[in-house]
């Protein structure tokens, strides 16, 4: 049995554990007590993980689609013919691109980018979870003017007052969840906002229900409320549109239940403010972000030690794919690509000339682009448009797929590379607080597949952007030169132990504080809010649908509802007089559908939640949007 | 047969150790590249830690591991053969705690059960277990509280006490004293002196206990008689966010699921460590849950270690006080909490 201290491959907590293996195959997961994160705690999927790397269906040959199927060829052979094909394709005036991921390593993603943008010459690169957490980075980053550092798990620990607007942050993140737990033994005061009486919910010290997209309404009354709780202008001087905003919430009342949370968040010496993502109402979600971002502003709780927000993001790798520039209009360091200054120091690292323009996003890419690498990813799972995307990838000209594992996109590819999965592979990643974590080989690569930096290295070198890597801590290296917050970490990460280093990341000092712009959604005649539950779907994640412990709960769901379900109040469902099960008829602006019920103890009346893994059965009444009103009769 | 109490110097203890790797493979506490101690496989006389905080993760990995090749089926033709798979290696356990060797003879006397399990139970027999006392109970340990230690009376091959200069061996079986025939020149018999030392140790150490306690007795009555209120279960259901680390980390938990792998023609069958903290552990295929709550599952669990039904059958509480699920746990339902919660009937306030 060998043992090996490694990062957890699955939410951006990013705990730490021993990954155990026993000839060469992953065979177990033992917890380490001195882990910075996650400190001997792990949640069902990290000690599940070592299921899927070797349960799995694994790519073990290179491979090419000839006549319509995939044959194995050498490595020169298929990494020839990507290059050539993607020459050809750019010679002829069309459209290529790349897809990083969130469950690919730094290198990984710097290489994916730096291919992107140094050998194909376009901006067309992203990852496809960008599209679900970009929203909320970008609310928050108006509010702080840019990147600012997110509060540490363990800090939320002694704080005095947490503020979560709830997915369902036991189920997403059980690492965040357990520090709130922790904080809530020691006296703090947890206030959830949120349509459904979730677990936090259960044990929070005030529970603020509200129909989803209204999150910014009840954010906006206790803005209101601390803003009268926090005394004479306390923050002002470091927020600008203070006045603003103070007129702007003049009309808006409190109830008693919401001026003594605010009292609890203007009261307390620290306070963290955790919120994720939801998926579609991009605008809503940034305007949601921003004004959680402005409560902890008002009330002090920005910019300082020990408090802080923490945006909740959903996939390991999600805040390391924006630090090595996968976006189609940031570079490495996560700059706008039109900053001079920034732009010079990629291209004196790179050696290449930028190519300029913001490039397309992963949801226009898919569309519009004739080449495509997708790395380590299944824009399908992941996007909203889910099936529809899927549609979109099988019409691209020239689809390139590196993997560790056989994904719906591998059997669509016309071009196949297997890459370790991260129980193989060397590397980094980087957690939601900015903390750069080690990645460590466990066993040997199956089959002929090769570390992904290494494919991509050589990809890279044959589209005349090559480099001088021999292992993935250069490829780090040329990251700490390319993106300056990673600056001078190597030191840490490489010292043995776990290998962990927080990011440099500047504090913000002076905020654009804002209130959420509201709206009614319903209607007379529509007057549910159907909306997704959840911005991502682990079920369609290979590192759970390989895993047999971690895909019985998703597998099972699929097979009881193959036609999807929406949930609701079981106050609704008696009213509609339907039982479980029943079929309900839907009806939007968009168009209808009829799917069966669930009941849903504790969720709003009036609110029906579609999980995000069946989004597509509800594609009639309820798209890109992410939140609708809908009419509802029994079917 | 009369155990043998002997004593070796602490100089020659890594020659002892020596002749054991000579006789099979030694698993034995060692620092691991993260700085905390980790049973694992040694290769040399001078790895094995001699003081340290027991490992986080208990020795089961060892008996019980977390995915453990049972079955090879072959297909060849219409032709299907099943043939189990025995691990029959020697191995020995070198400076396991008191709780774990309770916690191995918790397991051992389950799978002794009709229909028996021979996958375990051999890898078992060819274990030899050298225990080492607790002369200092650990921070979070509450052995003292379920009989597993801070000593052992039995169940031990070997039980080794540090005396200071020397430490004094207790041979508790054959193997146990083939484990130091090994190296028998340099072992001498203990003196009166050396053994009562061992005695005052154990007082002393039994005094020593700190913060954790577990009152399992009146708990127990509880449990048993169905007097915890299930509100009391659904709250502290709240607190539990289903990691199953309660269960992976019990030095006396053994429940699996079974999953075959492989392809064309060959497949093995793999028992694989399962939680009855997860929802889908007791789903059935209709999509029933007799266990749907959070706070049901938690209630059986804890039946399970605590109720006096199976204090009966297995003759011991399904806790041997190791403190293990105190750290492992994220959202702090472990064993003494719940324990103190039943008997307060109330989770804790706020």
């Amino acid at each position: 049995m060998v043992s090996t201290a490694t990062t957890c491959p699955f939410c951006a907590c990013g705990c730490g554990f021993f990954l155990l293996a026993k000839n060469g195959e992953a065979a177990g997961v033992a917890p380490g007590e001195s882990h910075p994160v996650s400190a001997g705690k792990l949640c069902a999927r990290g000690w599940c993980a070592h299921e899927a790397p070797s349960w799995g269906s694994r790519l073990l040959r290179p491979m090419i689609r000839r006549n319509r199927r995939l044959e194995p060829v050498p490595w020169n052979e298929a990494l020839d013919h990507v290059a050539g094909r993607l020459r050809e394709l750019i010679a002829a005036g069309k459209p290529v691109g790349v897809l990083g991921s969130a469950r690919a390593t730094n290198e990984e993603n710097y290489l994916a980018g730096r291919l992107a943008r140094a050998g194909l010459r376009t901006n067309h690169v992203d990852f496809c979870y960008h599209s679900q957490c970009r929203p909320l980075l970008a609310g928050i980053e108006d509010v702080t003017g840019g990147s600012t550092r997110p509060i540490a798990l363990r800090d939320i620990e002694s704080c005095d007052a947490v503020v979560l607007v709830e997915g369902d942050l036991a189920k997403t993140h059980p690492r965040a969840a357990a520090s709130v737990l922790k904080a809530r033994t020691r006296g703090a005061r947890l206030i959830a906002i949120g349509c459904a009486r979730t677990q936090m919910a259960r044990v929070a010290s005030r529970f603020l229900q509200v129909a989803p997209g209204s999150e910014g309404e009840a954010i906006n009354a206790l803005l209101a409320a601390a803003l009268r709780a926090a005394g004479e202008e306390k923050q002002a001087a470091r927020c600008a549109g203070y006045d603003a905003l103070r007129g702007d919430l003049q009309a808006v009342s409190a109830t008693d239940e919401i001026r003594e949370a605010a009292e609890w968040i203007a009261a307390a010496e620290r306070a963290a403010f955790l919120i994720g993502p939801s998926a579609g109402c991009g605008d809503a979600s940034r305007k949601t972000a921003a004004v959680i971002a402005t409560l902890a502003a008002v009330t002090g709780h920005l910019g300082g030690p020990g408090s802080g927000l923490l945006p909740l993001l959903g996939r390991s790798n999600a805040r390391g794919a924006c630090d090595v520039g996968l976006a189609p209009d940031r570079l490495p360091g996560y700059e706008p690509i039109e900053d001079g200054e920034a732009r010079r120091r990629v291209e004196s690292v790179w050696g290449k000339a930028l190519p300029s323009g913001a490039g397309l996003d992963a949801d226009r890419m898919i569309e519009n682009v004739s080449g495509l690498v997708v790395l380590a990813d299944d824009p399908a799972a992941v996007l909203s448009a889910g099936q529809r995307a899927r549609a979109a990838i099988e019409r691209i000209e020239f689809l390139v797929a590196l993997d560790a594992f056989v994904t719906p996109v591998v059997e669509a590819a016309h071009a196949v590379l297997p890459v370790a999965s991260f129980a193989e592979t060397e590397g980094t990643v980087t957690n939601m607080e900015a903390r750069i974590q080690r990645v460590r080989p466990a066993g040997p690569l199956p089959g002929d597949a090769v570390e992904g930096w290494r494919a991509l290295a050589e990809l890279s070198a044959r589209l005349g952007a090559g480099g001088t890597w021999n292992s993935a801590a250069d490829v780090f290296h040329e990251i700490e030169r390319a993106a300056p917050r990673y600056g001078g970490t190597a030191a840490r990460i490489f010292d043995g132990g776990w290998g962990s280093a927080l990011t440099e990341m500047p504090e913000a000092v002076r905020f654009n504080v804002q209130a959420a712009a509201t709206q009614e959604l319903t209607t007379a005649e529509r007057p549910f809010v159907l909306a997704w539950d959840g911005a991502f779907d682990w079920g369609g994640d290979p590192l759970v649908s390989f895993s047999p412990t971690l895909s019985r709960d998703s597998q099972s769901e699929r097979k009881l509802f193959p036609n999807g379900f929406v949930e609701m109040s079981g106050d609704d469902a008696d009213a509609l007089g339907v039982r479980a099960g029943w079929q309900v008829k839907l009806g939007s602006a968009r168009g209808e559908a009829i799917v069966p019920i669930r009941r849903r103890d504790g969720l709003r009346r009036g609110t029906l939640l579609a999980p995000y893994a069946f989004r597509d059965c509800l594609a009639g009444v309820l798209a890109d949007e992410g939140i609708t009103a809908v009419q509802v009769e029994r079917a | 047969m009369q155990p043998l109490v002997l004593t070796i110097a602490k100089r020659d203890i890594a020659q002892w150790v020596g002749a054991l790797l000579e006789s099979g493979k030694v698993i034995a506490p060692v620092r691991g590249p993260c700085g905390e101690a980790a049973f694992c496989r040694i290769e040399s006389p001078e790895e094995p830690l001699w003081e340290f905080e027991n490992p986080l993760a208990p020795p089961k990995q060892f008996l019980l591991p977390q995915t453990d090749p049972i079955v090879a089926i072959r297909r060849n033709g219409g032709v299907t053969t099943v043939a189990p798979i025995y691990d029959d290696a020697p191995r020995i356990l070198l400076n396991v705690r008191p709780c774990d060797v309770r916690g191995i003879a918790f397991l051992t006397r389950m799978h002794e059960m009709e229909p028996a399990d021979a996958s375990y139970l051999r890898r078992r027999a060819n274990f030899t277990l050298i225990a080492l006392a607790c002369h200092v109970p650990c921070r979070l340990g509450f052995c003292v509280c379920s009989d597993s230690g801070p000593f052992l009376s039995g169940g031990y091959d070997v039980q080794l006490t540090d005396l200071g200069e020397r430490y004094l061996a207790e041979t508790g079986s054959e193997k146990g004293e083939a484990a130091i025939g090994h190296a028998s020149g340099l072992f001498r018999p203990a003196s009166e002196e050396e053994v009562a030392q061992r005695q005052r140790l154990e007082t002393v150490a039994r005094g020593r206990f700190g913060d954790q306690t577990c009152h399992f007795a009146s708990a127990m009555r509880r449990i048993s008689t169905r007097r915890v209120d299930d509100a009391l279960w659904e709250q502290m259901g709240d607190w539990c966010l289903e990691c199953g680390g309660c269960n992976f980390i019990c030095p006396t938990c053994y429940c699996f699921s079974v999953k075959d792998r492989g392809g064309d023609g060959r497949w093995t069958r793999c028992r694989m460590w399962d939680s009855c903290q997860y929802g889908a552990f007791t789903l059935e295929a209709s999509g029933h849950n007799p266990r749907a709550q959070r706070g049901e599952r938690m209630k059986r669990r804890f039946f399970h270690k605590v109720s006096a039904q199976y204090y009966v059958r297995d003759g011991a509480t399904g806790c041997v006080g190791c403190g293990r699920c105190i750290k492992v746990c994220l959202g702090g339902t472990d064993m003494p909490a719940v324990v103190a919660a039943i008997r307060r009937r109330a989770w804790h306030e706020q």
